[in-house]
């Protein structure tokens, strides 16, 4: 299955849920491998603990692959490789978890008919190694993203193979309008997709938000706001929950809301059992949230058209 | 073509085989096997049922005109054209090949592409052959500007998968392996000889030294088969280590029969390897015990199986 993580602005936790994703599949057994197309801002390397991936990467990276600079691209073993001491040890029972980089130096670039093809190649090739590919995608409807897009679509290469895209998104105004423009614009998803080749109603039953860095009010971190916060803040939320609905991101459409995790808002990692059970520094609100969004990519319930 | 070692003949072949599970649920018949191979039109794709059913492609041959790998850094070019066919095994494993033999010497001077195009799958040197550094860089690895043949096999791997009736979802994953061989004719009067080695990321290399007219497509032949067997044998291995005993059933079930339903029947060495060249695969063999590690997790998987059953039929009964 191919998961394509997208978000309207940068900045939206896109890269490290999803990494986490990744991550807590692995943990159940699955192959997994994650491709970095942030092109310009690689920053997996960073969220997998892979200190030597960006420098490593240069030259011989995923845009090195797709502009045909290099016959393959980079492939870093994450359990082998990570610097992050409770991911040394591969569990046992779980899956590979491997990491291609982007090379740092790539920058955006124009979506050749070249391009897909070694793209859609690259994808066939790695899907017969893996049961999951996250590719993380640069935000907004980037070149990234239009690669993808027609590379998915029904009579293209990757037309057969079953792809979900995510949008991340955080939960304020602007965010929320944004990422409703982003899946459903004018210049969104939906519409670019339908003038590749996709069918409208089949795109967007394959496209699923996901609110990152969540603020839940009734969780202890807001147990010292005043009266008038608390209620200022109920109102906000409310807004915010009509807003989303009015641009059809409501509820329905949401697969899962991550909550504001105070570990995330100072260092993108991977939240593994120890940050949450031994040391106590990640919320296990966080850790469930992660683990259920993981699961609920593959129960086709919270998928389709309604 | 002449064989290795004879006068006119080649001193060197070289090859590399790509292999990996046919992306799709279930194999492909026969009709759909020929279908995916019929890289020519104006050539068939030759099938055979016995004792396993295999299809493989016509030849397609790409035209080179580079520098040979070497190891010493010593500079030969070659031109002629790399040969490379794909094949299909029981519906569910494809395999690519590509592969080209060369003479110690050619002329001094590039010759018209008419005088290699009568010589297919032959890279002919413009001078002297550095046989030995050409072997030994080409198993190492070309570097820059050195003959790849690997995106050639690659590529045929890749156009096959691309094919529409191709459903692309496979039972299991697999990684696909690369096994990079040379051959070189057997010194007088000594045995065919094989050394077989892994390395990371899939890859194996072979230094074969073969009988004395061991022709380039049977040497092609017997890498193909060691390829596909080293392939199988890798990947019933890795789905089988840290497979725990006490994993939930359903989990344990699907990669047991996946395996079973997929995998187990295909093993079956020298089915079509040029009869002289058996004693490479024996050699193999003893040495390190493929065919013994092979029964003995077939026989695992069954056993687990039959535990399973046993134990589901006990529950039944003590539920009842």
């Amino acid at each position: 299955m191919l998961v394509l993580a997208a978000s309207d602005k940068g900045g939206t936790g896109r890269s490290v849920t999803s990494a986490n994703l990744a991550y807590q599949r692995s943990l159940d057994g699955d192959d997994v491998c994650f491709l970095d197309f942030d092109f310009g801002s690689p920053t997996a390397a960073a969220v997998f603990d892979l200190p030597d991936g960006v420098h490593r990467a240069e030259g011989c990276g995923l845009h090195s692959y797709l502009q045909g600079r290099t016959g393959e691209p980079l492939r870093i073993d994450v359990w082998s490789r990570t610097e992050h001491p409770a991911l040394r040890d591969r569990p046992a029972g779980s899956g590979r978890l491997v990491l291609l980089p982007g090379d740092r130096t790539g920058g955006e670039f124009l979506t050749t008919e070249e391009n897909r093809h070694r793209l859609v190649d690259l994808v066939l090739r790695l899907q017969r190694e893996f049961s999951f590919l996250f590719v993380d995608l640069s935000a907004g409807r980037s070149y990234a993203v239009d690669l993808l897009l027609t590379a998915t679509s029904p009579h293209a290469g990757l037309g057969r193979l079953e792809n979900r895209w995510l949008v991340f998104h955080r939960w304020t105004r602007q965010h929320v309008m944004a990422a409703a423009e982003l899946a459903y614009g004018s210049q969104g998803l939906v519409h670019a997709g339908t003038a590749m080749g996709h069918q409208p109603d089949v795109l967007s039953g394959s496209i699923r938000f996901v609110r990152a860095a969540v603020p839940d009010l009734e969780s202890p971190l807001w147990s010292q706001v005043s009266p008038a916060q608390y209620v200022w803040m109920r109102q906000c939320d409310q807004a915010l929950e009509e807003l989303a609905a009015g641009r059809g991101i409501g509820k329905a459409r949401v697969l899962a809301s991550i909550p504001l995790e105070p570990v995330l808002q100072w260092q993108e990692r991977l939240i593994t059992d120890e940050d949450v059970y031994d040391r106590g520094i990640a919320r296990n609100e966080t850790w469930q949230a992660m683990k259920d969004l993981a699961q609920r990519l593959t129960i086709d319930t919270f998928w389709g058209q309604w | 073509m002449s064989g290795l070692g004879t006068t006119s003949g080649p001193v060197l072949a070289c090859g590399e085989v790509h292999t990996c599970l046919l992306p799709t649920s279930d194999a492909v018949d026969e009709r759909a096997a020929e279908q995916l191979l019929r890289l020519r039109t104006d050539e068939p794709v030759r099938l055979s049922r016995h004792p396993s059913r295999y299809a493989v492609s016509p030849g397609l041959l790409t035209g080179v005109d580079c520098w040979m790998p070497s190891v010493t850094g010593t500079r030969s070019r070659a031109v002629g054209t790399v040969t490379a066919r794909a094949a299909i095994v029981e519906g569910r494993v494809l395999q690519s090949s590509a592969y080209f033999s060369a003479p110690a010497c050619g002329p001094d001077r590039r010759q018209s592409w008419g005088h290699y195009l009568v010589r297919p799958g032959c890279l002919i040197p413009v001078g002297r052959l550095p046989v030995r550094s050409v072997a030994e860089g080409f198993l190492a690895g070309p570097r820059q500007n050195e003959l790849d043949i690997g995106p050639i096999a690659e590529s045929l791997t890749a156009r096959i998968s691309r094919h529409r009736i191709l459903d692309l979802s496979p039972p299991l994953t697999t990684a696909d392996t690369s096994l990079r061989w040379t051959a070189t004719p057997a010194a007088g009067g000594k045995e065919t000889s094989v050394l077989f080695t892994k390395a990371d990321d899939g890859l194996r290399t072979v230094e074969l030294r073969l009988p004395h007219a061991t022709t380039p497509a049977a040497a092609a032949g017997l890498c193909e088969d060691l390829a596909l067997h080293d392939w199988l044998l890798t990947t019933v291995a890795y789905k089988l280590d840290g497979l725990q005993a006490g994993y939930e059933d359903s989990r344990l079930l699907k990669v047991l029969c996946s395996l079973v339903d997929h995998l187990l029947h295909l093993w079956m060495p020298l089915s079509r390897v040029d009869r002289t060249l058996h004693t490479a695969w024996e050699e193999l063999d003893e040495n390190s015990g493929y065919s013994r590690q092979w029964n003995a997790l077939a026989q695992r998987i069954r056993d687990q199986l039959v535990l399973r059953a046993v134990r589901s039929r006990s529950e039944l009964l003590t539920s009842d």
